[in-house]
């Protein structure tokens, strides 16, 4: 089913559809964030760390345009980019995934602040779950895949929060009938019929979770088997880089 | 995602009075787009952004093989949908939205190289910023190549296989390893070039 192919915790949304309060403040709030994270990094250090911040990048957004056929799902990489490139760098890294997928019609253009502050929970909490969990644990792989699966969490639910705060939004949406080429009062005279249809019609927030949840539970599973087998292989080849 | 290299071309080699177009102007009437796709509230109004989208789009002298570029985002608006209830007003409304911001980007990258991009966001944005970008754009070039030569040698050798998923999530998983680690060792590459052409923190650009 090609509804799911797309990570759950991005917000697949187009322009002109949330509020414009919101994604406003999405936007406020994640340029705010960045602000703050970058007092944390030295600008030599960020100029020289740049380069890998683009091949991250790179690789989050080709996780996110290439299908695994068996299964019909992309990755997004976050979490592995996060442990490798630490908090205050993969929020930048998930801001420009953010305006390059928006340009190629992953998530719309306004949709950018709000999805950098829901991917980036992934990023930055799983490179916090990952030092956590391996400290405890001490086997990579488990460490991996739980720190994954919990970020994938807290990220879905975050971006399900962000879709809820704009049903009074969308309800005006739905309701504006009237002014398009098309006509659609067909049943104008029956009002009884037409509450029902309006109550039926309103906006279905259940039907929606109903319908991510259950799709991002097998993400969860799948992105935190991948980003812990990535672990292995990158453990296997360059242990370095996962200290 | 892999068309990306024929999107750059066409930005390149095609010289439609939309290619010759100065690139901010381009950007201001994106954002212009855009302002429209968020205040417009009725159908004919977002008909009308779309036809005008459409006439500039063929006008330009794109290739009809990126049009279907812009038909992609449809995918994701589907999901959308189930929020409404199946209204087929609301269903029109969100897809024209949808139809004209992928249009208008399009449009945009078709016409318009990269780098004369970058170069108009430089001097709005932070620095950081927009080299980040640009080093993530130029990036995707680079992995590109190396997946796809992974993605063949895996296929050729019976990577994938319906009968083996375990195996074949092990496969994929190492051709993303494979990948990062690449990238990796291209990014220490290209910063060692990057000094030696004098960056500091900021990239500079043909027409800067």
């Amino acid at each position: 089913m090609r509804l799911w192919e797309g990570n759950m915790s991005h917000i697949h949304l187009p322009d002109g559809v949330l509020p414009v309060w919101l994604w406003v403040s999405g936007f406020i709030v994640a340029i705010l964030v960045e602000a703050i994270l970058f007092r944390f990094i030295r600008k030599e250090e960020l100029a020289r760390r740049l380069p890998l911040l683009g091949m991250m990048g790179a690789a989050m957004v080709l996780g996110a345009a290439v299908e695994i056929v068996p299964i019909a799902y992309h990755v997004n990489l976050t979490v592995i980019s996060g442990i490798l490139l630490g908090p205050s760098l993969i929020f930048l890294a998930t801001f420009v995934v953010n305006v390059i997928l928006a340009l190629f019609g992953h998530g719309g253009i306004t949709v950018i602040g709000l999805n950098t502050l829901t991917l980036s929970i992934e990023g930055v909490l799983g490179y916090f779950l990952f030092r956590f969990l391996r400290r405890v644990m001490k086997r990579l792989t488990l460490a991996t895949f739980l720190a994954t699966f919990i970020a994938l969490f807290f990220s879905t639910f975050a971006m399900l929060g962000v879709i809820s705060l704009g049903t009074s939004h969308y309800e005006k949406l739905i309701h504006q009938k009237g002014e398009g080429i098309f006509e659609f009062h067909l049943a104008e005279g029956k009002h009884d019929d037409r509450e029902g249809e309006a109550k039926e019609s309103g906006v279905n927030l259940r039907r929606f979770i109903a319908i991510v949840l259950p799709l991002g539970f097998i993400g969860w599973v799948l992105e935190g088997a991948i980003t812990a087998l990535i672990a292995r292989y990158i453990h296997r080849l360059r242990p370095d880089l996962l200290h | 995602m892999i068309q990306l290299s024929y999107l750059d071309y066409v930005a390149v080699e095609r010289k439609s009075f939309l290619h010759r177009l100065s690139p901010k102007l381009k950007i201001i009437g994106m954002v212009f787009v855009l302002l429209g796709i968020v205040t417009l509230r009725n159908l004919p109004g977002l008909i009308f952004l779309y036809a005008t989208l459409l006439a500039l789009f063929f006008m330009a002298r794109i290739p009809i093989k990126i049009f279907s570029l812009t038909f992609y985002p449809l995918i994701f608006a589907i999901l959308f949908i189930f929020i409404s209830g199946f209204q087929a007003h609301f269903i029109f409304f969100i897809f024209f939205k949808v139809l004209c911001g992928s249009t208008g980007v399009i449009l945009l990258l078709a016409t318009t190289p990269y780098p004369s991009i970058f170069s108009v966001l430089g001097k709005v944005l932070p620095s950081s910023f927009v080299t980040a970008l640009f080093l993530t754009y130029r990036s995707i070039f680079i992995l590109l190549k190396i997946f796809e030569e992974t993605q063949h040698a895996l296929y050729l050798r019976g990577g994938f296989q319906w009968k083996h998923p375990w195996r074949s999530l092990i496969n994929i998983s190492n051709a993303f390893g494979h990948l990062i680690i690449k990238g990796i060792d291209a990014s220490e590459k290209m910063y060692e070039s990057m000094v030696l052409r004098g960056f500091k923190n900021k990239i500079f650009y043909r027409e800067e």
